[in-house]
């Protein structure tokens, strides 16, 4: 039985908490009284991996076992998420390459020939070979690379196909080849609550096209919250994609759960709760502490990048869409939701050095607004852990530095949009069309590695709901000018962040951190 | 009658002027039949063998290997769902073979595998057989089979310890894969223990028999691990041999072409254990010394 996450109230005798910032941490003091969530410890995973995958095959929910699918002659699509997940990336081998290979040697004792391997990369970055040789495996890579193994092309005229329009009259267009195939496996990682489900094919094989239909500020500001399904206009629209999606094409959909073992064993403190260091925890802290301050920046980001996450399975469900993420959700709840009693009138977050679309790459000041009144702020059920119009603080230097491969609209939208406006609608009204139909970023999306035009808005838009919900955004220790062209406030100390909190909650807030990562989902009651 | 000189000759001729006059085999009294002496081993399988063991792989041989030759290694996700005791089964044409699959293995794995060598061969003489031992854990296998053929590898097998077995009993003469025998097969059923075959492509080509240096010139070779192979409630070692070989054969496969094509085939049953063409021995090793091809893309900076 792994201990459940918990609320701790911070006394006199609570150490200095560990808060993450960007590629680094620290220790930091926070006032008596603080709740301080924390998430469970880490499921045990299953032993017996290759078992559960077979077991979830050949006896799947809602449909056929999946060998009853398979016959010769036919067209197989297999589509995995991309390189957005996990985070950070799994040891291998990944849980993606054992579920494909699995259903390969399935279609293989069928005498299926006919085998597309797709990556479900939507309007992110394609993929480079090293990164979906170490997703898919030697083996797979080796038998279908570059052939019958490829990015999904968001932008290829004659890659696309409309399936229709769903009764709210959204576009689902998708991947030519998954929606004439007369079987679509999806292969999925569910992280956070937010992945999977009906989210997987129209959005991973969707276009520009389809995708508009709910990424967008209405949307956004009508997901509350995004991590929470039901409560979630995002998910709901592409519930609405995926059902049409059904009536055209057979999609069995396998999702994996993971538990919470981000950090390899050397870094074994970033796990733990901190009154439980040992001795070897703490020099471990101090020691990677000291090194990580003196090393170049570089170097630094070369040390994180090469982080991989010792994570367990902790649950493998397969066959209809809906059927699947059911359980899903119920495994990930298992090993991510904390109770939380009440709205503290200040949250603070420790942002880490990785979020889902710099993998590989740099967090720019976009993707760190992303992460932190994106993803962090939204994960809770019910109601968010801050009250409406509290302030949110954020520790993480906030660099002022892009990718000049992978974000190069980003770039622009630094320069150019939020130079003018940061308001989500206003600049989703003027600028997101152009950006979508640049000639030269779409040419890069297709051609070199760069995220699509429009990217950067989606990641704005991710923020809406916190930038409509909150009253005060304030970075620690980061760039000022970065975090000011976003529109919002900078401290020094965290002490000086609290300071200029008060402005709107007062002398004494009732305060709130969430400790992660791990990832948890606070249930606020 | 003879003279004296014929009857010293005659009775010289008896003699044996070097050793003692021998007593003919029938007339010697029976005695019961003398067990080789076992080796001792154990002492290489204690702290101080073991990690000096690990410092001579890991900085001697390991950049040695990787050096003269050009190995690429895979599959050893296959060993993620595995605990020991298992026992590595490979094919067997060269000296290299050995260091190359220890030196292949995760530190975890290699430091709990001893490796199967041929009594007659590698424990013949002390020093041979104290420096095999230690270097790669070796124990003695009497190829002849016998009452104590396999006791030292029951024990090690119940002491968890992971056993590399080369199932042909000796190096091929031509590259290609021979009979297994049936030693490992009985083991494994005796213990219920998974059997991984591992494939290795190349190493006729970088080390043949007779050479005791790697060819120049950095023959590319391929280890490649494959799914483990479980011996199943009530079989036979006479169906686990071919099972094994079969697997192996997969394997080789595999690596020849792809893993999807191996399965097709392997559907299809055209997978046929890599014994060579047919043909005079020297077609027989001018395909064996085909090296396979080298799979990571060439430098673009040569220093």
């Amino acid at each position: 039985m792994t201990r459940p996450g918990f609320v701790l109230d911070v006394d006199e005798r609570t150490p200095p908490l560990l808060v993450h910032e960007g590629e680094g941490f620290r220790l930091q003091r926070f006032p008596l009284g603080t709740q301080v969530v924390y998430p469970p410890d880490p499921l045990p995973g299953i032993r017996d991996v290759p078992g559960a995958i077979r077991e979830a095959l050949l006896h799947p929910q809602g449909s056929e076992p999946l060998p009853e699918l398979l016959h010769p002659g036919m067209r197989l699509t297999i589509a995995f998420d991309d390189i957005s997940l996990p985070l950070p990336p799994m040891v291998q081998p990944d849980i993606r390459q054992r579920v494909i290979e699995q259903v390969l040697e399935m279609a293989a004792r069928k005498g299926v020939e006919d085998v597309k391997i797709v990556v479900a990369n939507s309007l992110h970055r394609r993929m480079t070979p090293s990164e979906i040789k170490r997703a898919v495996g030697e083996r797979v890579f080796r038998s279908f690379w570059p052939g019958d193994l490829s990015n999904h092309d968001a932008e290829d005229p004659n890659g696309l196909t409309h399936v229709g329009v769903t009764d709210r009259g959204e576009d689902v267009e998708i991947s030519r080849r998954a929606a004439e195939s007369d079987l679509l496996v999806y292969v999925n990682i569910n992280l956070v609550a937010m992945d999977g489900g009906h989210k997987s094919v129209p959005v991973g094989l969707g276009s520009y096209r389809s995708l508009k239909h709910h990424h967008n500020v209405h949307t956004m500001l009508n997901s509350r919250s995004y991590m929470d399904p039901p409560s979630s206009a995002l998910h709901g629209s592409a519930a609405r994609m995926g059902r049409l999606l059904a009536d055209h094409l057979k999609v069995f959909t396998v999702e994996t759960t993971l538990n919470g073992e981000t950090f390899p064993s050397r870094f074994g403190f970033l796990n733990k709760r901190e009154w439980e260091w040992s001795v070897k925890d703490q020099a471990m802290f101090l020691a990677a502490k000291r090194a990580n301050d003196r090393a170049p920046s570089g170097i630094r980001r070369e040390i994180f990048r090469r982080i991989e996450a010792p994570y367990g399975v902790t649950g493998v469900n397969a066959g209809e869409t809906e059927a699947v993420h059911e359980r899903t959700l119920e495994n990930l709840h298992r090993q991510q939701v904390v109770e939380v009693n009440g709205q503290a009138d200040v949250l603070v977050v420790g942002l880490p050095y990785i979020c889902p679309y710099n993998v590989n790459s740099i967090m720019n000041p976009i993707l760190v607004q992303c992460l932190g009144l994106g993803y962090f702020f939204n994960l809770y059920r019910g109601k968010p852990l801050v009250r409406p119009g509290g302030p949110m603080i954020l520790f993480h230097p906030v660099p002022w530095e892009f990718h000049q491969v992978h974000h190069p609209s980003y770039v622009d939208f630094f320069d150019e949009v939020l130079a003018e406006t940061t308001d989500p609608s206003a600049l989703e009204a003027k600028y997101e069309q152009q950006y979508a139909t640049d000639p030269w970023y779409v040419h890069l999306y297709r051609n070199s590695y760069a995220y699509h035009g429009v990217h950067p808005f989606y990641m704005w838009y991710w923020g809406a709901h916190a930038m409509d919900y909150l009253g005060d955004v304030i970075f620690v220790g980061a760039d000022r000018k970065a975090v000011s062209r976003m529109g919002f406030r900078t401290a020094s100390t965290f002490a000086d962040a609290m300071e200029m909190a008060s402005e709107t909650v007062g002398g004494s807030p009732r305060t709130t951190y969430f400790h992660a990562p791990p990832i948890m989902l606070a249930d606020v009651r | 009658m003879g003279s004296l000189a014929e009857d010293v000759r005659e009775l010289a001729r008896g003699w044996r002027w070097t050793r003692r006059p021998l007593t003919p085999e029938s007339a010697e009294p029976w005695a019961p039949p003398v067990e080789p002496r076992t080796f001792p081993t154990n002492w290489a399988r204690t702290p101080p063998a073991r990690a000096a063991r690990e410092a001579i792989l890991r900085y001697a041989f390991r950049p040695l290997v990787w050096t003269e030759t050009d190995p690429n290694v895979e599959g050893l996700d296959h060993l993620r769902d595995l605990s020991p005791p298992v026992m590595f089964v490979a094919n067997h044409s060269s000296h290299v073979d050995t260091p190359l699959v220890l030196c292949s293995l995760p530190k975890q794995w290699r430091e709990r595998t001893a490796v199967a060598a041929a009594a007659d061969y590698f424990f013949d003489v002390w020093w041979r057989a104290a420096t095999t031992a230690l270097v790669f854990n070796t124990f003695p296998i009497e190829r002849a089979g016998g009452k104590h053929a396999t006791s030292t590898a029951r024990r090690l097998v119940e002491e968890g310890w992971n056993l590399l077995v080369f199932p042909e009993g000796t190096r091929s003469r031509d590259g290609w894969m021979g009979r297994f025998r049936h030693g490992a097969s009985r083991l494994c059923l005796e213990y219920r223990m998974p059997v991984v075959p591992i494939a290795l492509r190349g190493t006729f080509a970088a080390m043949p028999r007779g050479r005791s240096w790697p060819v120049p010139g950095r023959v590319p070779i391929s280890v490649r691990f494959g799914p483990p192979v479980l011996p199943e409630p009530g079989e036979e070692f006479r169906s686990l041999t071919p099972r094994i070989q079969a697997a192996l054969s997969r394997v080789w496969e595999e690596d020849r072409t792809t893993w999807w094509e191996s399965l097709h085939r392997e559907r299809r049953g055209e997978i046929r254990p890599p014994t060579g063409p047919a043909g005079p021995r020297w077609l027989r090793v001018w395909e064996a010394t085909r090296p396979p091809p080298r799979r990571r893309p060439p430098r673009i900076w040569r220093g």
